[in-house]
């Protein structure tokens, strides 16, 4: 990797990760938006600056369309259950998964793992599901589809008749 | 300056990390909903970098197809909550 891309990967690095803390700590709906769909733009510099520019194009309109909908003021406010401590208690969790997360990538020793069980990987495993099995997976697909519209519509039915 | 596959894990530590603290720490689950999509995006980047640098040899959209794939649910994932969590002045 060239300095160029260097550059490139830590400079949309920082764009992305500041996007995220303005996701988690901005107060108003519209600003969180603004923050999600920065975090799109240097979530597509990142993946383009690894040589991955399909995967950035699918993710940048992924996240500009989620920063839409976030920003969106139609939608009404949902109040967690959870009291304050349980939040400083789930902050301070999120604080552990960081510390748990970079001391693994600081190891990186896995990374050398050689698995001998065959093949394994994205393509072999979607080669498994898309061509071996397609029609079972289909049939799940349509049963999960069908489920989740159908839970959506009896929970709204149940809202409104409250 | 060169970019390593500890470098991608660092960002996408950060980024899982970040989303966490977002989907926990916001009153309105709304908002929560928000740190799924940087959570996937956590998971993406570090999936793309191991196809960057670690598959040695193989094809590098080992990775690349599961990020697009996180991407989708992500988007969907918060397009179902806010479509379940419904509109402004419906009841």
């Amino acid at each position: 990797m060239d300095s160029l891309h260097a550059i490139g990967f830590y400079a949309s690095s920082g764009v992305s990760v500041a996007g995220a803390l303005g996701v988690a700590l901005l107060p108003r709906r519209d600003q969180r938006g603004v923050a999600l769909a920065v975090v799109g733009l240097g979530l597509a510099g990142l993946y383009a600056s690894l040589s991955a520019g399909f995967v950035a194009l699918v993710a940048l309109i992924c996240y500009l369309g989620a920063a839409w909908l976030v920003a969106t003021q139609q939608y009404r406010a949902v109040d967690n259950v959870a009291g304050t401590r349980w939040r400083q208690l789930g902050a301070v969790g999120a604080g552990g998964l960081l510390a748990v997360l970079a001391y693994s990538a600081f190891r990186g020793d896995f990374v050398h793992a050689v698995y001998y069980g065959g093949q394994f990987g994205a393509t072999a495993l979607s080669r498994l599901v898309f061509a071996h099995d397609t029609l079972a997976t289909e049939a799940i697909a349509a049963m999960v589809v069908v489920a989740l519209a159908g839970a959506t519509a009896v929970w709204r039915v149940r809202e409104r008749g409250r | 300056m060169s970019v390593d596959l500890i470098a991608v894990f660092f960002v996408a530590a950060g980024l899982a990390a970040a989303g966490a603290f977002a989907a926990v720490w916001r009153r309105d689950l709304t908002a929560a909903l928000a740190g799924i999509p940087l959570m996937f995006a956590g998971a993406g980047v570090a999936l793309v970098g191991i196809g960057r640098f670690a598959a040695a040899g193989g094809p590098h959209l080992f990775g690349q197809e599961f990020a697009v794939l996180l991407a989708i649910a992500a988007t969907a994932l918060v397009a179902l909550g806010l479509g379940v969590s419904g509109r402004e002045g419906s009841r």
